[in-house]
């Protein structure tokens, strides 16, 4: 039996303005998004810790009730059993692909972000050195953002992606946003008229790529050459996001986001 | 890897020589396989399959953009989901590791070598699944290790899924995603493992059984009854046939499309042959035909 969904139901994400990272935010909005989707009211609390607090070491975690769940797969796992689910109505191929599509997305731009944040000298020294730290005083947000560099090299070096150059994982990326274009074509969403958790996570990973600003413009430029991409992303916004006054709007994020990452 | 390229070099109809290397050092940095064309070489399977299409020998080209898109993801997923488990198949599973892979491995490649080897990719298959699944919440290696043979088997049954009752993934001829997925499959449908869930799971699957069966009886010519108990007489000896095949450059003509010849992108042309240097695991009698 489905349990009614209680109204305090909370999201952890890191500090909106001065701590949240690219890939972080991708995560946490994708979450938002689908919980919107699914007609979930949510409030986004934003705390320094959020990585801490989570099961799994990973933000976002959603707090409903007495469990703690982190992460969209097991969230999305997790409002199935309560009940609501986005995509009940495809059939077991449509299900494959949409599974397929979404570690695609969890491959090529996660690790694309993750690469770009940790990986990239120029990033690590003028944007995420200094924010992923910030909360905390000095010596310990050094400590921190170094040990967090550190394991994120070491699982880059562990898949194979240490040995890239910057051009070639945004080639990577290129490719993977023609995918996406091409397959969601001219339809709203990725499997016609109903949004599915594929199309909450697509709109979170481009929809931060695209409003963050970081110290180079040519990520964001990869998913602006698609243009169903960027339609895409407005029409969720405005579908989704907009006409919601709570903090939790993307647009708001998205809009401090630009702001606190002018450097 | 290694089924993987040449799946997909027969689909494509590119002329390779397969070499066998006794000595993996020779393959510049170690890696295996490697392909050896005139003077470039390129050691990853991902960038051979690239370089094989800028020279023209695309699987794909039938494809329409969204069946690339399709093939991408698919791609995704499978080494996400299947490519831990079938690591730890391999390379950690102490009892498959020992009896199989370890003396299989070793046998081919020369002492002091065979000592080295086989353990450090041993450890880097571990490593590498502890890094990419193993943080919490699942705090103990035997929690990863259910956790990621789950996956494996979801992905195996969505794979089955997507094949439905068709003969190839996208229809009548087969692409990269059917090479992709054929080099996954192949050896955990074909090497004979003491520990074998993961077998058992995919038998239990007819269609890609019979998909890993159509392949290797068209392009591998093996016939599906010459299956030995022990699993590396199979493999050596579709291998051999695999290079007496692609020897006859005639013979790769017509495992070609039709379509491929008719293209506007394929103009007749030389065929310059490839050299592919494969790993260890390849049979003696192979030497013969290395230069």
């Amino acid at each position: 039996a489905a349990e009614p969904w209680p109204e305090n139901a909370a999201l952890y994400q890191q500090l909106k303005e001065e701590q949240i990272l690219l890939s972080d935010n991708a995560s946490s909005l994708a979450v938002q998004a689908f919980l919107q989707m699914c007609n979930l009211p949510i409030r986004v609390v934003c705390r320094a810790n959020a990585e801490y607090m989570s099961p799994s070491g990973k933000v976002p975690f959603i707090h409903v009730g007495n469990q703690v769940v982190s992460e969209l797969g097991p969230i999305v796992q997790f409002v199935k059993a309560k009940g609501h689910s986005l995509s009940d109505g495809l059939d077991e191929v449509q299900k494959a692909e949409m599974k397929a599509y979404m570690e695609l997305v969890n491959n090529m731009l996660l690790t694309a972000e993750l690469y770009l944040q940790w990986c990239d000298d120029v990033t690590v020294e003028e944007i995420t050195h200094p924010r992923y730290g910030s909360p905390y005083p000095w010596p310990l947000n050094r400590i921190l953002s170094y040990q967090k560099q550190w394991e994120v090299r070491r699982k880059m070096k562990a898949i194979g992606w240490a040995g890239k150059t910057l051009a070639q994982v945004l080639e990577d990326v290129d490719q993977c946003c023609q995918a996406l274009s091409q397959r969601l074509g001219t339809q709203p969403y990725f499997f016609n008229k109903q949004p599915t958790e594929l199309d909450a996570l697509v709109f979170g990973h481009l929809f931060t790529i695209l409003t963050t600003q970081l110290t180079t413009d040519e990520l964001s430029e990869k998913v602006k050459n698609c243009s169903n991409l960027t339609a895409f992303c407005r029409r969720i916004e405005q579908q989704y996001f907009e006409g919601h006054d709570k903090d939790s709007s993307a647009t708001v994020t998205a809009r401090s986001a630009k702001r606190s990452l002018l450097r | 890897p290694q089924s993987l390229l040449q799946a997909y070099a027969k689909f494509s109809g590119a002329p390779l020589t397969v070499n066998t290397i006794n000595n993996s050092w020779r393959a510049p940095k170690g890696d295996v396989p490697v392909l050896i064309s005139e003077d470039i070489v390129i050691s990853q399977p991902a960038k051979i399959l690239n370089f094989l299409r800028k020279q023209k020998y695309n699987a794909d080209y039938e494809l329409s953009a969204k069946q690339g898109a399709d093939t991408l993801a698919y791609i995704a997923l499978l080494e996400e989901k299947l490519l831990p488990a079938l690591l730890h198949t391999f390379w950690v599973e102490a009892e498959n590791y020992c009896s199989v892979t370890k003396p299989w491995f070793a046998s081919r490649i020369p002492f002091p070598l065979s000592l080295y080897l086989p353990g450090k990719m041993s450890r880097e298959a571990l490593n590498r699944i502890l890094l990419t699944r193993g943080g919490p919440p699942l705090y103990s290696f035997t929690e990863v290790e259910a956790q990621i043979y789950r996956d494996a088997k979801e992905c195996l049954n969505l794979l089955s899924k997507r094949l439905g009752t068709s003969q190839f993934f996208f229809g009548d001829t087969p692409t990269t995603l059917d090479a992709f997925v054929f080099g996954f499959l192949a050896p955990i449908y074909k090497v004979c493992f003491p520990r074998v869930q993961l077998q058992e799971h995919l038998k239990q699957l007819p269609n890609l059984c019979r998909f890993c069966d159509d392949v290797l009886t068209c392009y591998f010519r093996l016939t599906v009854s010459g299956h030995s108990p022990a699993g590396q007489d199979t493999a050596d000896a579709n291998l051999q046939k695999l290079t007496q095949l692609v020897n006859k450059e005639s013979n790769l003509i017509e495992k070609m499309d039709d379509n491929l010849r008719k293209s506007p992108q394929h103009p007749p042309r030389k065929l310059t042959t490839l050299k592919l240097a494969a790993g260890g695991e390849e049979s003696s009698p192979l030497n013969r035909l290395s230069p």
